[in-house]
């Protein structure tokens, strides 16, 4: 395909084209979604989308910034998570695609927003598969140890790469496998059922449970002294970290399609869904603080599989520990497979509208899946994980799902202008308060961040928008005949 | 290239010599119909106790033949054909060695007995066959006997986009133009099902993807086959069922498939698709052996 600049769209154009909702299905109409969940059934979606990606290991990160408050912290995310999911359901109500920010991002906001969303969404999904990876090899050692009374090596389970004085090794082996083994699903096309979904979400929910009945035995109230010691910068840097183990609350929002009335179910199953993770949530920390003090958060021996190691403390037994650890590692395995899964098919969208080579969107038609894309992603996402500490991955995540949600924020804010008369089967409740509350909230906790991770960030995106000036722009899908979205249309 | 067809020693299946017997007046050859017994001991057995089991089996082959000429009589009496029983340890291996020995150019089987009317139902001589066999193999539904055709009119070939499956049209094209049968092209996918918690949703895309990379390469096939007027057909759906039954189908419909030979492994990590399509086929299947 040759392009030619002189006679193609203007720079400028080009950044706010927006992709033509009609341009998105071909000829080949395939069946339709059927809209039917109810309420109940997007809140346990929600929960168990949400409820795994961090609570395992979060605790050990963030207690050392915040000291008890921790729950305070916990709540700041909370609230940062459901406004954002809240923004986004109305977004992704207006626009009847299916896919993930970053489709909603093209067809609402123009082509460079998208290209910036995809940064985001890219280290939403891409780093935290590893950093969920790194978590899952923690709790499946600890498994192996108590089952079998052997680990592997040090050097077999940690990164080289130093975080503080944590240990370090050559390769997080289990981290590599099991991103492998999720690899190997994925091109056979396996996906997790409603079913089996359900069944792990109550697993994850059955552990957090014991482990909160068990701490709270231990309870000791002493822990809780000095509650405010570690000030609003703790606080706000705590909940930067927590607000990785709330990633996932925005699978709600993109299923207004298929619910049967979305004004309603959206905002109840996101605030229900919100209200029962951050109930587990703080009271896993409250069981948590009170079987031991904020300060052997950070011990050594904590630093993977944290939440059985406190149980075996409190017990003096490895049962609870054990138990944990087998609920942990079930349910992370299929964490990873989901958020690895929404990697390759957010690649798979890009590489659709021709901002990445079209390698990344070719379908083997042996398995009907996108076989090169997801072993990319795969080895990309598998070295992360064997190489990189956990602790440098989640601040990363946060970043760019904060990034995220208030680019999704602004965008309400300007469709409401822009398109005052575009079909909104859901809208934000308390309008300009919602998306503007939204954006401070986000601002707020991305304060708490340190400055290494915005020099990451800052990096990534910069890689990322260079590609897309260098190669994408002159790729795009919209460059060949689709007529661009590019003029407001007038109401 | 004489077609080789299994025929069951203890039913009274008329399906595969039917569809035998179709294939061969389309393709201008004759019949071998083949009926495998089990072999006796190839030693010399203490008192002869086995001289009852070779006796049965013998006269099981003897009524298998009957029965099968019977069947030939009615359905094939225009066209050459013998019946014999063999002995062997398996079904589909006796059947591969008759193949080999005569140099068929197609083996024939039937469904399996608990296969569902009017639908191809894989037995294990069937799956096996589809193996194991070098030769293009034929499946015909169950109770494909009661509305047989003459000749068949149309083969739809079943059109991946790779390199294999071009060569399976290319094949179908030269066999059907010799028949003087019409061919229409079928991509058929199946959209992945939804993963929960659904996060990210992108199936759609990766099918309308898969069917533009197949009308892509059908274009190329077409220009180096030198085909005109393609008659090319879509079928999707949520699951193979629907994606087959979106077709139209008629009477004097085959559908060929291409299915490569698997090795252990393959067979591990890639599901077999072909066999998927073919267990919904409402008209027989050739399954082509790719190269």
């Amino acid at each position: 395909m040759s392009v030619d600049a002189g006679a193609g769209p203007t720079l400028r154009q080009q950044l706010v084209r927006r992709k033509p909702i009609k341009a998105l299905r071909g000829p080949h109409d395939g069946p339709d979604l059927k809209r039917s969940f109810g309420t109940f059934q997007l809140m346990m979606f929600g929960v168990g989308a949400t409820v795994g990606t961090g609570i395992f290991f979060v605790l050990q990160e963030a207690v050392p910034d915040s000291g008890p408050a921790v729950i305070i912290s916990f709540l700041v995310a909370g609230l940062g998570a459901g406004l954002s999911a809240l923004c986004y359901a109305e977004v992704a109500s207006a626009i009847p695609v299916s896919g993930s920010t970053y489709s909603y991002a093209y067809h609402a906001l123009g082509e460079l927003v998208a290209m910036v969303i995809a940064a985001c969404v890219l280290l939403e999904y891409g780093v935290s598969s590893a950093a969920v990876a790194v978590g899952w090899s923690g709790y499946f050692n600890e498994l192996l140890d108590n089952l079998f009374g052997f680990s592997l090596p040090d050097a077999l389970s940690y990164s080289p790469i130093p975080y503080e004085d944590n240990t370090t090794g050559i390769i997080n082996l289990p981290a590599v496998v099991l991103v492998m083994m999720c690899m190997v699903l994925l091109i056979r096309g396996a996906s997790e059922s409603a079913r089996v979904n359900t069944v792990m979400v109550l697993i994850k929910l059955g552990v957090l449970l014991m482990f909160v009945v068990i701490g709270l035995t231990a309870w000791n109230g002493d822990h809780f002294d000095g509650f405010w010691d570690k000030g609003a910068a703790g606080i706000s840097a705590a909940a930067a970290t927590i607000f990785f183990s709330f990633i996932g609350l925005d699978a709600v929002s993109t299923a207004g399609e298929e619910v049967r009335d979305p004004q309603k179910a959206l905002p109840r199953a996101i605030m229900g869904a919100l209200a029962v993770v951050v109930t587990v949530y703080v009271l896993v920390a409250i069981a948590g603080l009170s079987a031991q003090p904020a300060s052997e958060f950070s011990s050594p021996e904590q630093q993977d599989a944290g939440l059985a190691v406190i149980l075996e403390n409190v017990t003096g037994h490895q049962a609870w520990g054990t138990v944990l650890a087998a609920g942990a590692v079930i349910s992370i395995f299929s964490v990873t497979l989901v958020t690895l899964y929404g990697q390759t098919r957010i690649l798979f969208a890009i590489g659709r509208d021709g901002m990445l080579p079209e390698k990344f969107s070719s379908v083997n038609p042996r398995t009907l899946t996108p076989t090169f894309n997801t072993i990319v992603v795969a080895i990309v996402v598998a070295l992360i994980g064997g190489f990189v500490p956990a602790d440098y991955l989640w601040d990363t995540v946060s970043i760019g799902t904060l990034m995220a949600f208030i680019v999704v924020a602004l965008g309400v804010l300007v469709l409401r202008r822009t398109q005052p008369d575009l079909e909104r089967p859901f809208r934000v409740p308390l309008f300009p308060i919602t998306p503007l509350l939204t954006i401070a909230v986000c601002i707020y906790i991305l304060s708490g961040l340190a400055a290494v991770t915005w020099v990451i960030f800052g990096c990534w995106l910069l890689v990322v928008l260079a590609f897309y000036f260098l190669w994408g722009r002159r790729h795009a899908a919209l460059n060949r005949g689709v007529v661009a979205d590019t003029e407001v249309p007038e109401s | 290239m004489t077609i080789v067809v299994g025929h069951p020693t203890r039913t009274h299946d008329r399906a595969a010599i039917s569809l035998g017997a179709m294939l061969a007046r389309s393709l201008d050859t004759d019949l071998l119909v083949v009926s495998v017994v089990p072999a006796p001991w190839p030693t010399l057995v203490a008192g002869n106790v086995d001289k009852e089991y070779a006796a049965w089996s013998r006269e099981a082959g003897a009524a298998a033949v009957t029965d099968a000429k019977r069947v030939l009589a009615e359905v094939a009496a225009d066209l050459e054909s013998r019946a014999v029983a063999v002995p062997g340890r398996s079904v589909p291996s006796a059947l591969l060695e008759q193949a080999a020995r005569v140099d068929a150019g197609l083996v024939v089987v039937g469904s399996a007995e608990d296969g569902a009317w009017d639908r191809v139902a894989l037995g294990s001589t069937a799956d096996h066959l589809l193996h194991a066999a070098h030769v293009p193999v034929a499946v015909a539904p169950r109770g494909f006997a009661t509305h047989a055709v003459p000749r068949f009119a149309r083969a739809t070939c079943a059109f991946r986009a790779d390199r294999a499956s071009s060569d399976v049209l290319r094949r179908t094209t030269e066999i059907c133009a010799a028949a003087g049968a019409d061919v229409r092209i079928a991509t058929f996918g199946v959209l992945g099902k939804t993963m929960y918690p659904p996060e990210v949703r992108g199936e759609q895309d990766v099918l309308d993807s898969f069917v533009e990379q197949s009308e892509a390469a059908l274009r190329d096939a077409a220009v180096a086959t030198g085909l005109r007027d393609v008659d090319h057909v879509v079928a999707t759906g949520r699951d193979w069922a629907e994606a087959v039954g979106r077709l139209e189908w008629r009477h004097d419909d085959v559908l060929v498939l291409g299915s490569s030979p698997r090795g252990v492994l393959a067979r591990v990590f890639v599901g077999s698709h072909a066999s998927r399509i073919i267990r919904h086929s409402p008209v027989p299947v050739v399954v082509v052996p790719e190269s």
